[in-house]
């Protein structure tokens, strides 16, 4: 493998100063230019500045900004909810995933079987994917009709099965759950799609050898299917993470943060601190923070990858 | 005896699976048959539907929300985003990935480090310099800078696509073009351009449908008032007032539609932008 690089390497060490190559160096920065400035102006000058306020106290009108060191940072813990919405966080990012990644399992596990007597499956397919068509605001109205107390679709149907209504959007610790299902819905396709593509590429000649070992199904899942789809299962898991962590309309048009700051993000707090209260400071000193939870997690995904490709 | 058995762990199986299906169906089902009844159906009778139902409301439910949301203009305003922002991100992007793949110099692999990096920086984490910086390049509230910041939001990852896709093709083609007098920038558009219609279409795709159900972008950087667009638009008029089901369920039809038919036209790009996505560094 390693000669192979070198050869590779080897072949594309060109001369690079004759007149050729310097033309199709400048050629190359001139095609390069455009995407530069686009993402310069608009990606690392942001980011460079989302760092640069969090060390001012400033309310976006005035002139001057104050400078106050790390003091953003240290403040933080006293915003009114913060404990509640960083645990609400965390737990809103871990349900999302776990029950996301059951059930695109199970379900990525049905979809891949095929025969007689089963549901159409380019059928099912296409309609375990279509939330994921939505948009999150869309996909949040829809929720939030649905769980409405009195009309809600949810608590008609708990009426007609006999059991007492919910009240969704405004019990203490169940909005939480609501919340989550409602990203579930939006999310399990996506990890469908992938789990299949990965359970595609088992190959065949595996579950052929231990049938004629004699495994029964149930030894063919844990010990072939499970191992074997380890990679797709821990893509699955980081993407749902970060993107669990980077949700921000869904909770927002659902709930809006109620009850109490039951359901309050770290997102929808870094909006309300830049465009309610113009605390563009502690606006920046969380945007930080988030930035940070999500480069930590791409790196660990980064990390299982490139531990992948090496076996 | 033995297939007798199986068959029933079949049904059984699709049984299980049919109920797992609900979870999904029901609340698409729900909105889809809401959407041609009348208030009162909905309610009562929230998960059937029959003919007197739909007789008494028809396409009312649509017509209206097309009339008083202004969807007209929301309509053309994320059209234009979505539209004007994919053909910037290809065509950067495209120029991107061939220089990238095909130029070995120190300078354009870091450029493409740099920017696989910024796959990860999460969009509301720049928000608020985004917001200032709108103010003072005054694009605040046009549409022209909503489409370069969502261009730019969605060039890393064209790059990465274009750039993957292009290093896999052949170097025969390049040198053969350059051996025949063809220049850089010729080669591009008669060598290259022609082979990257696959690409192009999961680029187009994986961004669209982004760019298209879009909330935040618009939201924070237009006004929504004057400069609607889809989401923010449906979100004003059903968002926090008591609303009539009826109509929002015409409203997410309506706003959906576009992606949701070009998606049973073209699933192979759909499914090849996720996987792509996921395989990302």
């Amino acid at each position: 493998m390693k000669d192979v690089k070198a050869m590779a390497l080897n072949h594309e060490k060109v001369k690079k100063n004759t007149p050729f190559e310097r033309q199709r160096t400048i050629t190359g920065v001139c095609f390069l230019l455009p995407t530069i400035i686009l993402v310069a102006v608009f990606i690392i000058w942001p980011l460079f500045q989302v760092f640069n306020l969090s060390f001012f106290e400033w309310n976006g009108v005035s002139s001057t900004k104050r400078f106050v060191g790390l003091s953003n940072y240290t403040t933080l813990s006293d915003l009114p909810g913060f404990w509640e919405m960083s645990w609400g966080t965390i737990v809103y990012a871990v349900g999302v995933t776990v029950f996301t990644i059951a059930i695109s399992f199970l379900v990525a596990l049905f979809l891949d079987k095929q025969g007689k007597a089963r549901i159409n499956r380019s059928f099912m397919r296409v309609l375990w994917f279509f939330p994921c068509l939505l948009s999150m605001a869309v996909v949040g109205i829809l929720w939030r009709i649905m769980y409405n107390y009195n009309n809600g679709v949810i608590n008609t149907v708990l009426k007609s099965l006999g059991l007492s209504p919910v009240n969704w959007l405004e019990t203490y610790g169940v909005t939480r759950w609501a919340i989550i299902i409602a990203s579930v819905w939006t999310q399990v396709g996506m990890c469908v799609v992938i789990f299949l593509a990965g359970l595609q590429a088992v190959p065949i000649e595996l579950f052929e050898a231990a049938e004629i070992d004699g495994a029964n199904s149930r030894q063919k899942l844990l010990r072939i299917t499970i191992p074997m789809m380890a990679p797709s299962i821990t893509i699955n898991m980081l993407t749902t993470t970060i993107a669990a962590f980077k949700m921000y309309e869904l909770p927002m048009i659902v709930s809006n943060g109620l009850p109490g700051y039951n359901t309050l993000l770290l997102t929808k707090k870094i909006y309300d601190l830049g465009f309610t209260s113009h605390d563009f400071g502690r606006g920046s000193a969380l945007s930080v923070v988030l930035i940070l939870v999500i480069t930590i997690i791409s790196l660990i995904q980064l990390f299982f990858l490139r531990k992948r490709e090496e076996v | 005896m033995i297939s007798r058995k199986r068959m029933a762990r079949t049904i059984a199986g699709e049984l299980l699976f049919l109920l797992l299906t609900l979870f999904v169906l029901i609340p698409v089902y729900y909105f889809i048959i809401g959407a041609f009844k009348g208030r009162l159906d909905i309610v009562k009778f929230p998960l059937s539907i029959n003919l007197s139902m739909i007789k008494d409301v028809g396409f009312s439910n649509f017509s209206y929300v097309f009339k008083r949301m202004k969807m007209f203009q929301a309509l053309l305003n994320t059209g234009a985003i979505t539209i004007f922002s994919l053909v910037i991100v290809v065509i950067c992007g495209s120029l991107a990935g061939f220089v990238i793949s095909r130029v070995n110099r120190k300078f354009f692999s870091a450029v493409y480090t740099t920017l696989v990096a910024l796959m990860v920086v999460p969009f509301i984490g720049c928000l608020i310099p985004l917001v200032i910086q709108s103010t003072q390049l005054k694009t605040y509230n046009s549409l022209i800078g909503c489409i370069l910041i969502q261009s730019a939001w969605n060039l890393p990852f064209a790059v990465f696509l274009f750039t993957g896709f292009m290093r896999a093709l052949p170097k025969e083609l390049e040198e053969s073009a350059y051996i025949d007098g063809c220049t850089m920038i010729g080669t591009y558009f008669k060598i290259f351009l022609p082979l990257l219609a696959p690409v192009t279409a999961t680029c187009c795709i994986r961004g669209g449908v982004g760019i298209w159900n879009d909330y935040l972008v618009s939201n924070s950087l237009l006004n929504s008032v004057q400069t609607p667009t889809l989401m923010v638009g449906i979100n004003m008029f059903f968002g926090a007032r008591k609303t009539e089901y009826g109509y929002a369920f015409a409203g997410i039809i309506l706003a959906s539609l576009p992606i949701v038919i070009l998606f049973l036209f073209l699933q192979k790009y759909f499914i090849k932008g996720i996987v792509a996505g996921a395989v990302k560094g």
